[in-house]
C-alpha cells in the first residue's frame, strides 16, 4: 500500500499542476509569501488524492483506489477554493 | 461583503502569478519574438486544455470506480494486458489485491475433485460487499502447473475475483465423461460458500473439453438458476459433428469445405471417449493404434469386432473420409448416447445463464464452426450470449509473434468478454 499511496500522491501533484494551468487558484488567497502560493494546489491535490485513494480502497476495493484518487483530487481542486471562499465570506458576514 | 465575495470568486480563474499582468506585458517576449496577443491566446488555450483534461479525469475516474459497469471495465482493462502477455504487468501487481493460493480436495460422486483456490487475502470492499468467483475447468490433462492458467487465476484474484481451478482424475486422464458433472457442481457449490463470495455471482469458465462439462454443470437443476454466466473457450456444440469432421478431415464453413487436421491431443480425447464404450481389449487396441507414433490397424473390422468400433476407428484415424456419414450412422447406440450426453446442443434449453463463446479461428482441436453453430442456436433461442473468434490463440493458449494489429483487434474482443464476465460481481 505504501507504493500505491506514493503513486496517489504523485498523481495528486500532477493534477495540482493541471489545476494551476487551468487557473483554478484563487487570487484572493492571501499568503505571506507569493512563492508559497504555488504549493497550494499540488499540496491540496496530493492530500485529496491520498485521501481519495484510501477511501476508494475501503469502499470499492484496492483496484479502484487509483481512479477514486483521481476524481477526488480533481473535485477538491475544482470545488475546494470555491467552497473555501464562500465559507470565508459567510464567516466574515456573520 | 457580498461584493468582496463576488470579486474573490471571479478571481479564481483570472490570475496567474508567474506571468506579469496582461496589461503591462511587453509587446514582444524577450528572446522568442512572440507578441503579447499570441502569448495571451496560448495561455488561454493552455487554460482550457487543462480544464478539459481535468474534467475528463474527473468523469473517467468517477465512472471507473463508482459506476458498476465502470468497475467491470476497470477490471477487464487491467486483466487484458496480463492475459495477452501471459504475465502479470506491474500495474496489476501494484494496484491489485494481495492474493493467496490454496490446494484443496473435495469429494464428488465420481471421486475426488482437485481444487486450486486463488483468492484476495483482504475482506471484500464495502461496495458491493461481496466477491465474484469463477470456477475454471481447464480441460483434459493435468493443467494445474500450466503457467498461463496460473497467470490467469492469479490475475483474476488480483483483480478481486476468486478463481477456483478444478480438475478430476478423469479429466487428468484425458477423459470427458458425464459422470464428472457432479464434480463441477460441487466445485461451484464450494466456491459459492467461500468467505466473502456472493453465491449468485459465481460463474464457470470452461476451456476445450472442460467447456462441455461447464455446460453440463450449468444445466444441472441444483445450480442452473444460480450460475451467473458460463464462458466457453474452444468448445464443441455437437460431439457427433466434431467426430464427423475428424472423419472427413475437413469442415464446411459457409458452404465451403476447408481442410481440418486435428492435432494428436484432440484425437486422444475423442479416442478415450470412444474407448470407454468398448470392451477392454478393443479399447486398448484402439488407443494404442491412435496414439502418436502408434501403428495403424491393418484390418479394423477384424481387430475391433464390437458393433460400431471399426466405424469409430475410421472416423478417428481419418482413413475413410468419404464414408464419414456412414461411419457416424454405424456407431454403437452406447457411443451415440454418450456423444449426445456430451453435446450442449442436446441440453441447451436447460441452461439458463448467459453464455460467452470464445474460439480460435484456426483451432486445430475443435473446429471454430462449432462455436459458430452454438452462437447461431443461442440467437435462434433468444438466449443471452456473445461470441468472439480470435487469431492470436492456439486452441486456448495465447501465442506469440503476432503484430500489433491482431493483438489490438483480438485484445479488444477479449476485453469485451472480460467486461461481461467482470460485470457479474461489480
Amino acid at each position: 500500500m505504501l507504493l500505491l499511496s506514493l503513486a496517489w500522491v504523485v498523481l495528486g501533484v500532477v493534477i495540482g499542476g493541471l489545476a494551476l494551468g487551468a487557473r483554478l487558484l484563487p487570487a484572493a488567497w492571501k499568503l505571506n509569501e507569493e512563492r508559497r502560493k504555488w504549493l497550494i494546489m499540488p499540496g491540496l491535490s496530493a492530500g485529496a488524492a491520498l485521501l481519495g485513494g484510501w477511501l476508494g480502497t475501503l469502499i470499492w476495493g484496492r483496484l479502484f483506489g487509483t481512479p477514486t484518487a483521481l476524481w477526488v483530487a480533481v473535485l477538491v481542486v475544482a470545488l475546494g477554493p470555491w467552497l473555501f471562499l464562500r465559507l470565508r465570506a459567510r464567516i466574515q458576514r456573520a | 461583503m457580498a461584493a468582496q465575495e463576488q470579486e474573490n470568486l471571479d478571481s479564481i480563474s483570472s490570475v496567474s502569478p508567474a506571468v506579469p499582468p496582461l496589461g503591462v506585458a511587453p509587446a514582444t517576449a524577450p528572446g522568442n519574438g512572440a507578441t503579447a496577443p499570441t502569448r495571451k491566446r496560448l495561455r488561454g488555450l493552455g487554460k482550457w486544455v487543462a480544464r478539459v483534461t481535468l474534467a475528463a479525469v474527473l468523469l473517467l475516474g468517477f465512472f471507473l470506480s463508482v459506476v458498476p459497469l465502470g468497475r467491470a471495465t476497470t477490471r477487464a482493462a487491467i486483466l487484458v494486458p496480463g492475459l495477452l502477455s501471459a504475465t502479470q504487468p506491474a500495474p496489476l501487481v501494484v494496484a491489485g489485491e494481495e492474493i493467496s493460493h490454496t490446494s484443496i480436495t473435495i469429494s464428488a460422486q465420481n471421486g475426488p475433485v482437485f481444487l486450486d483456490v486463488y483468492a484476495p487475502t483482504s475482506a471484500p470492499a464495502l461496495v458491493p460487499g461481496s466477491r465474484e468467483a469463477v470456477v475454471m475447468v481447464p480441460g483434459v490433462g493435468d493443467n494445474r502447473t500450466d503457467p498461463q492458467l496460473i497467470n490467469l487465476s492469479e490475475s483474476l484474484a488480483r483483480a478481486g475475483i476468486v478463481a477456483v481451478e478444478m480438475t478430476t482424475p478423469a479429466l487428468i486422464g484425458f477423459n470427458i465423461t458425464p459422470a464428472d458433472t457432479d464434480a463441477i457442481v460441487q466445485a461451484v457449490l464450494f466456491a459459492s460458500h467461500l468467505p466473502g463470495v456472493n453465491p449468485a455471482h459465481v460463474g464457470i469458465v470452461g476451456f476445450s473439453g472442460g467447456s462441455v462439462m461447464a455446460c453440463r454443470a450449468a444445466a444441472d437443476p441444483r445450480i442452473r438458476d444460480q450460475v451467473a454466466f458460463i464462458t466457453l473457450f474452444g468448445s464443441w456444440f455437437n460431439a457427433a459433428n466434431v467426430l464427423r469432421d475428424f472423419g472427413q478431415r475437413s469442415v464446411t464453413v459457409d458452404g465451403q469445405t476447408q481442410p481440418f487436421h486435428p492435432y494428436a491431443t484432440a484425437i486422444k480425447v475423442m479416442a478415450t471417449i470412444v474407448a470407454g464404450t468398448l470392451p477392454p481389449a478393443e479399447s486398448t487396441k484402439l488407443l494404442t493404434a491412435l496414439a502418436p507414433g502408434g501403428e495403424p490397424l491393418q484390418h479394423p473390422e477384424q481387430e475391433l469386432p464390437s458393433p460400431g468400433a471399426a466405424a469409430a476407428y475410421h472416423l478417428l484415424a481419418g482413413d475413410d473420409p468419404t464414408h464419414a456419414d456412414a461411419n457416424i450412422a454405424a456407431l454403437s447406440p452406447a457411443l451415440k448416447d454418450l456423444l449426445t450426453a456430451l453435446s450442449p446442443s442436446d441440453f441447451l434449453d436447460q441452461i439458463h445463464t448467459p453464455i460467452y463463446l470464445l474460439h480460435d479461428h484456426n483451432d486445430p482441436a475443435i473446429p471454430s464452426v462449432e462455436s459458430g453453430d452454438f452462437a447461431a442456436a443461442l440467437t435462434q433461442m433468444g438466449h443471452k450470449h456473445d461470441f468472439v473468434e480470435f487469431g492470436i490463440f492456439h486452441h486456448t493458449e495465447i501465442t506469440s509473434g503476432f503484430g500489433l494489429g491482431p493483438l489490438l483487434a483480438d485484445g479488444s474482443q477479449l476485453y469485451r468478454i472480460l467486461t461481461k464476465v467482470a460485470s457479474a460481481g461489480a
